[in-house]
C-alpha cells in the first residue's frame, strides 16, 4: 500500500513538474496580458465569424434555401447549439491536437525530445503534465467564447432546461476522449517526421468538419456520416447541445434519445481509450525502432 | 594563356535584381513541389474550413448566394495562409534552419529575394486554390453571375500584388522576432478572416467592416472579387472601381514599406544580435 501511495505521489509530482515546465514553454515568451490575447484571438474570432454568418442570414432577404437546409431563418436555439459546440471544440484544438504539437516541437524545433526520454519524468508523464496546461488554456478559451456569446452576441439558453447530471457525465466523457485521442495523435507524431505538421493541422480542420460542430451531420455525404457517428466528439457535442443548451440537433440525431446519446458517447469514448492506449505504446516502440526520437527533418 | 575557368560577367543593378528574383522564384516553386504532404495540406486544408462554413449556411437555411460568398472567401484563405506562413514567417523558418545569414551574405537586394518568394508562392498557391474552386463548382454547385474575364484578372492581380506586398512587409517584421513570429502568424488567421468578412458579406460588420477595409487589403480584395463574380448579390462595400484604386494604392504602399522595413529591421537585428539567434 505504501509503495502504491508512494508511486502515486511520485507520478503526481512528476506531472506537476511537467505542467510547470509546459507553462514555461508555452507562456514565457510574452507577458500574461499579451499571452491571453494570443490564446483568445483565434477562438473568439471563430465565434465572431459564426455570429456574423448567423446575423447575415437573419438579415438576408427571403431567398431559395439550399438543399438540405432547414428553411429561411433557422431557429435561434439551433444556432445556440452550434455556438456551444464550437466553444467546447477548443478542447479538441488545444488538448487533442496540442499534444501532437508538443512532440513535434520537442523533436523538430527545440531538439529536446531525446532528453525528455532520458529524464526520470518519462515521456508519458511529461505529456500528461503538458496536457494539464493545455486543458487550462482550453477552459479559458471555452469560457471566454461562451461569455462573449452570452453578453455581447446574445447567444443564450434557458438555465431551467440544463440537465446537470447528464451534462457533467458528458463533459467528463468528452474531456477523457480528448485526452485519450491526444495521446494517440502524440504517439503518431513520434513516428512521423515533418509530415506530423500536416497531420496535426489536418486533424484540427478535419475534426471541425467531421464531428458536425457547426452543422448537422446529415449534411455530410453518406459514408462520411458514418465516420462522424463513430467519433466520440459527435456524440459529445450532441450531448452538450441537449443537456446545456436544451436543444438537440435537427435531423438524424433527433432519432436518438438522451440516454442513447450518452450511451454512444460512453461506448465511443471507451473504444477510443483502448485504441489510444494500445496505439500510443505501439507508436512509441515503432519510433524507437526507426530511430525517430532524435531525428530532426524540418528546421 | 587562357584561365582554367572562364570568368563570368558580374551582374549588378536591375539585371541582378531580376536574376535573384527568378532564382528565388524557382527555389520556391521546386521546394513547394518536393514535399507531397505540404502540397496536400496547402490544397485541401484551407477548404475544409470553407466546407464547414458552407454547410452551416445550409443548416441555417441561407440563400444560395451566401454559399458562393463563403466559397470565394475560402479560396482566398489559401492565398492568405501562403502570405502569412510562406511570406511573413518565411524568414523565421530560415532563421530556425540556420540559413538566414546566407540571405544577408548574398550580393543581391533583399527585396529581390522577397519578390522571388512572392512570385513563387503565388504561382504555387494558384494551382492549389483551384481545388477550392473545384469544390465550390462541383461539390457545392455554386453559381456565379456573368462576368468579364479581363476584369476578373485585373482585380485578382491587384489583390495579389497588395497581399504579397503586405507579406513582404510582414517578412521584414518577423525578421526581428522569434517565437512571437509563430504566435503572430497564428493570430493572423481567424481574426483576419473575421475582419475581412471571408465567410459573410463584409457589410454585416457595419463600421468595423469599413475600418477593416481601410487597413486590410484582403477585405477589399475579397469584396471586389465577389462583386465581379456574384454581381449585386455580393452586397459590395464600395463601387468596384474605387476598390480597385484602393487595392492599387495598398500594393504601392506595402511595396514601399517592405523596402523601408527590411533595411531598418535588418540593421536592428544585426545590432541586437538576433539575426542568427535560434529558439528565442
Amino acid at each position: 500500500m505504501a509503495v502504491t501511495l508512494g508511486t502515486l505521489r511520485g507520478s503526481l509530482a512528476r506531472a506537476r513538474t511537467a505542467a510547470w515546465l509546459g507553462w514555461q514553454v508555452e507562456g514565457n515568451w510574452a507577458d500574461p496580458v499579451l499571452f491571453a490575447i494570443y490564446v483568445l484571438a483565434r477562438p473568439l474570432a471563430t465565434a465572431l465569424i459564426l455570429a456574423a454568418m448567423y446575423g447575415a442570414v437573419r438579415g438576408a432577404p427571403a431567398g431559395a434555401p439550399a438543399a438540405g437546409g432547414s428553411g429561411s431563418g433557422a431557429p435561434a436555439a439551433v444556432f445556440v447549439g452550434f455556438y456551444v459546440a464550437n466553444a467546447f471544440h477548443a478542447y479538441v484544438n488545444t488538448v487533442l491536437v496540442g499534444l501532437g504539437w508538443t512532440v513535434f516541437e520537442e523533436r523538430e524545433e527545440y531538439e529536446t525530445l531525446k532528453y525528455v526520454y532520458a529524464s526520470p519524468v518519462g515521456m508519458f508523464t511529461y505529456l500528461a503534465g503538458r496536457s494539464l496546461v493545455k486543458f487550462a488554456l482550453a477552459t479559458i478559451s471555452m469560457l471566454a467564447t461562451l461569455l462573449v456569446g452570452w453578453f455581447l452576441l446574445g447567444v443564450r439558453w434557458d438555465w431551467a432546461y440544463v440537465q446537470w447530471l447528464p451534462l457533467t457525465v458528458a463533459i467528463v466523457a468528452g474531456l477523457a476522449s480528448t485526452l485519450f485521442l491526444g495521446f494517440l495523435l502524440a504517439g503518431w507524431s513520434l513516428v512521423l517526421t515533418r509530415a506530423a505538421m500536416v497531420v496535426l493541422e489536418g486533424a484540427t480542420l478535419a475534426s471541425y468538419l467531421l464531428c458536425g460542430v457547426i452543422f448537422p451531420i446529415d449534411l455530410l455525404p453518406f459514408p462520411v456520416r458514418w465516420v462522424a457517428l463513430g467519433l466520440p466528439f459527435t456524440w459529445w457535442y450532441e450531448a452538450l447541445r441537449r443537456f446545456l443548451a436544451g436543444h438537440g440537433t435537427p435531423g438524424l440525431m433527433q432519432g436518438f434519445t438522451d440516454a442513447q446519446v450518452l450511451l454512444w458517447l460512453g461506448v465511443t469514448t471507451v473504444s477510443f481509450a483502448l485504441l489510444a492506449r494500445w496505439g500510443y505504446f505501439a507508436f512509441d516502440r515503432e519510433a524507437r525502432r526507426l530511430g525517430r526520437l532524435d531525428q530532426t527533418t524540418l528546421f | 594563356m587562357q584561365p582554367a575557368i572562364a570568368r563570368r560577367p558580374r551582374h549588378t543593378g536591375a539585371r541582378l535584381f531580376v536574376q535573384a528574383t527568378l532564382a528565388r522564384t524557382y527555389v520556391r516553386i521546386v521546394g513547394s513541389l518536393r514535399e507531397p504532404t505540404w502540397m496536400l495540406s496547402d490544397a485541401i486544408f484551407p477548404n475544409l474550413g470553407m466546407c464547414a462554413f458552407v454547410l452551416l449556411y445550409r443548416a441555417l437555411g441561407a440563400p444560395r448566394a451566401y454559399e458562393a460568398l463563403a466559397v470565394i472567401g475560402g479560396v482566398l484563405t489559401t492565398y492568405w495562409i501562403n502570405v502569412v506562413w510562406g511570406m511573413g514567417a518565411q524568414l523565421y523558418w530560415e532563421k530556425q534552419q540556420g540559413q538566414l545569414q546566407l540571405y544577408f551574405a548574398a550580393p543581391c537586394s533583399r527585396l529581390a529575394i522577397l519578390s522571388g518568394m512572392a512570385l513563387g508562392g503565388l504561382a504555387a498557391t494558384m494551382l492549389r486554390s483551384l481545388v477550392g474552386v473545384a469544390i465550390g463548382l462541383w461539390v457545392f454547385h455554386i453559381q456565379v453571375a456573368p462576368f468579364s474575364p479581363w476584369v476578373l484578372a485585373g482585380v485578382f492581380a491587384l489583390t495579389m500584388v497588395a497581399l504579397y506586398a503586405l507579406g513582404m512587409t510582414l517578412a521584414s517584421l518577423f525578421l526581428l522576432y522569434g517565437r512571437e513570429a509563430w504566435h503572430t502568424a497564428n493570430a493572423m488567421q481567424e481574426p483576419v478572416y473575421f475582419l475581412s468578412g471571408l465567410y459573410f458579406p463584409i457589410r454585416t460588420l457595419g463600421a468595423v467592416g469599413s475600418v477593416a477595409a481601410g487597413v486590410l487589403p484582403l477585405t477589399l480584395g475579397t469584396d471586389a472579387l465577389r462583386q465581379v463574380l456574384l454581381g449585386p448579390t455580393a452586397q459590395g462595400l464600395l463601387p468596384l472601381g474605387q476598390e480597385a484604386i484602393a487595392l492599387a494604392g495598398f500594393g504601392a504602399l506595402f511595396l514601399w514599406l517592405a523596402g523601408r522595413a527590411m533595411a531598418y529591421l535588418e540593421a536592428l537585428s544585426k545590432r541586437e544580435g538576433r539575426l542568427t539567434q535560434r529558439w528565442q
